[in-house]
């Protein structure tokens, strides 16, 4: 029986059916079993599966699960644990056999074959700063889903910026997967990398193809889940990867807040004695020195911490401005930025500009005593955000980390569709949504906008 | 670079002044012939300096294969209607002790990213820094939630002790 349990292993990732094989690569192991826990057999989660994939194509002889296989709980059921490695037992009178008695190194890692554990994932992470700090829960849920679980990340230069931000993520690479010709030198370095840390799980949210497929399939990861392209460009990839999700449309930001949802859906599937794992909130964590840092940049542009509100989106041709790829119309120009802060009484705004060109123009329109402060990382940004009292912002990741730090905000959309996709229930998050009539962030009613700013005066008031 | 070529002099002053002695000895003859003195006429005043110390090698107690000579060329430019040009030119050469306990070769200088001195090319040290700066601040959380918490039972215990107090 253990000899069988090993076989379809070199197998199954190439021609089987993974949905029926995978996540959890299911072998009869009755010389295991428990008898006291024959009962607590559950229903294959691969079968409520929304869009598991079927592909008749892999294995003509794929006939769906077999009925009449038995689980025991050993390594079968139940999350995974932490550390798999019990104590070195240092009284061991054998020298090489530290671990404790009871414990065989043989079948140490049939989790991973059977309950489908992930001790090692990598994510590749298409986009910029907004969609990877929207990532961060799905990162959280694979932390909570899988305990002990290492997480790196390969995302572009700006995008891993992010990561100072999580503290669940141990490597950051920094490679665009949304280049579509790489220097051959990069790719087959970056190929190289994952391939020698040996993932179990490689997550993609770049839309896929054969080639993004090939790239992933290099990785020599056991579970490999990608985003595929929702037309014909897909063709191909479903071969190279193990689970594939097909988006809404071509632009999966196009999705705001839950652009990750089928992932997330994936991710979190209730599995054998596993209830559904539900999604945490996004959060994100400042580093001291981080804080120390930024508190020396606003107090040089004469802010106090706590006295000051933080307006992000000034219109830029700046690659740093931190807008979503769903939302392209999130940006406002210096003037109407600076009649809308004509309306604040008490506090100070603060001018984040992503570039230092952006600066004279903001004195010019604001005036030379204006507070501007030069943030190109949303780290940074994150920083300067946690020590005001609220944010006034476009669609841009400012608003989102406002609301991870659990700060009140304001923010102006193009549209009222845009805003409850990037900021559902609003008013949980303290968040004012604010939206033009015609479409066009532009013609936004300033009005409006004003009537709400006092909201911040408030808790200066009471104090 | 330039504390350890002061430590070098200070170190051996007595070949040193050997050094440009014979050095001297052996360019005054043509100063003139710029180009030679540094390229042919350095192995010269190799092999002259050879020469002195083992003509010396009974006064002198101790003598290295590899001596750690400071080898200097005076090399004089003539330029028509100006004042002769004199540039001192010096090889140097520290044995492993020296290097070991240099502090430039311990500085940022010298270490920093990229390059660890040894010939290794070293890549991912910015990853390696943001790596333990996320484990960092991981720690820093987990500090703050045991804090939040022991502080939440503090306050739980101060509460009930208040009650007993209140009860008796």
């Amino acid at each position: 029986m253990a000899t069988t349990s090993l076989l379809p292993k070199s197998i199954s990732p190439f021609l089987s059916n993974p949905a029926s094989i995978p996540p959890t690569h299911f072998t009869n192991v009755s010389f295991l079993n428990n008898p006291s826990d024959q009962s607590s057999y559950t229903t294959k989660p691969s079968t409520t599966r929304p869009n598991a994939k079927k592909n008749p194509w892999l294995d003509p002889f794929d006939y769906g699960d077999d009925p009449e296989m038995e689980y025991g709980s050993f390594y079968s059921e139940g999350k995974q644990d932490e550390d798999p490695r019990p104590p070195d037992n240092p009284d061991s009178p054998y020298g090489f056999l530290k671990f404790p008695m009871g414990y065989s190194v043989e079948v140490a890692s049939l989790g991973l074959k059977i309950r489908g554990d992930v001790r090692r994932c990598c994510c590749v992470i298409s986009g910029g700063v907004y969609e990877n700090l929207l990532y961060f829960p799905v990162i959280q849920l694979i932390k909570d889903r899988y305990p002990g679980v290492q997480v790196d990340v390969i995302a572009s230069a700006r995008g891993k910026q992010t990561y100072e931000l999580n503290k669940n993520v141990r490597w950051a690479d920094a490679y665009d997967p949304d280049e579509d010709f790489p220097e051959p030198a990069d790719y087959t370095d970056m190929i190289g990398i994952i391939k020698g840390r040996y993932y179990d799980m490689i997550l993609s949210t770049k839309l896929a193809g054969l080639g993004h497929a090939a790239f992933l399939f290099m990785s020599t990861a056991r579970d490999r889940v990608s985003y595929i392209y929702p037309n014909v460009n897909a063709a191909g990839a479903g071969l190279l990867l193990s689970e594939t999700f097909t988006p809404d449309s071509m632009n999966l930001s196009d999705g705001g807040y839950h652009m990750y949802h089928q992932m997330i859906d994936w991710l979190g599937r209730p599995g054998r004695n596993v209830p559904r794992q539900a999604v945490p909130p996004l959060k994100v964590s400042i580093s001291r020195k981080l804080k120390e840092f930024v508190m020396a940049k606003y107090k040089n542009a004469g802010a106090e911490k706590g006295k000051y509100i933080v307006i992000h989106g000034i219109q830029s041709d700046s690659k740093a401005s931190m807008q979503s790829r769903g939302d392209t119309d999130s940006l406002l120009p210096i003037n109407l930025w600076a009649e809308i802060t004509k309306a604040i009484r008490g506090v100070r705004p603060v001018f984040v500009i992503p570039h230092e060109k952006e600066r004279e123009n903001v004195e010019d329109v604001v005036g030379e005593d204006a507070s501007i402060v030069f943030i190109s990382t949303p780290g940074q940004l994150a920083a300067l955000i946690n020590d005001s009292i609220g944010v006034i912002a476009t669609n841009t990741a400012a608003i989102q980390l406002a609301h991870a730090r659990e700060k009140p905000s304001v923010a102006l959309f193009c549209s009222e569709e845009k805003g409850k996709l990037f900021v559902p229930n609003a008013e949980e998050k303290r968040c004012i949504v604010l939206s033009s009539k015609t479409g066009k962030l532009i013609d936004i009613d300033i009005e409006a906008v004003k009537n709400v700013v006092p909201v911040f005066e408030l808790p200066l008031a009471l104090v | 670079m330039a504390e350890a070529v002061m430590s070098f002099t200070v170190i051996k002053p007595k070949i040193h002044c050997s050094c440009i002695q014979t050095a001297k000895v052996e360019l005054n003859p043509a100063p003139n012939s710029l180009r030679q003195c540094s390229t042919s006429g350095f192995s010269k005043g190799w092999h002259q300096m050879e020469g002195s110390c083992r003509r010396k090698r009974g006064s002198l107690s101790k003598v290295k294969a590899f001596p750690d000579l400071t080898l200097m060329a005076v090399l004089v430019e003539h330029i028509e209607g100006q004042r002769d040009l004199i540039t001192h030119k010096s090889v140097w050469h520290l044995n492993d002790e020296t290097i070991k306990n240099d502090p430039y070769y311990d500085s940022e200088q010298y270490r920093k990213d990229g390059g660890d001195g040894t010939g290794h090319w070293v890549y991912e040290k910015q990853e390696d820094i943001e790596e333990s700066a996320r484990a960092e601040l991981w720690r820093e959380e987990l500090i703050e939630e045991i804090e939040q918490k022991v502080g939440g039972l503090r306050e739980l215990e101060e509460a009930g002790k208040r009650e007993e107090e209140l009860v008796k």
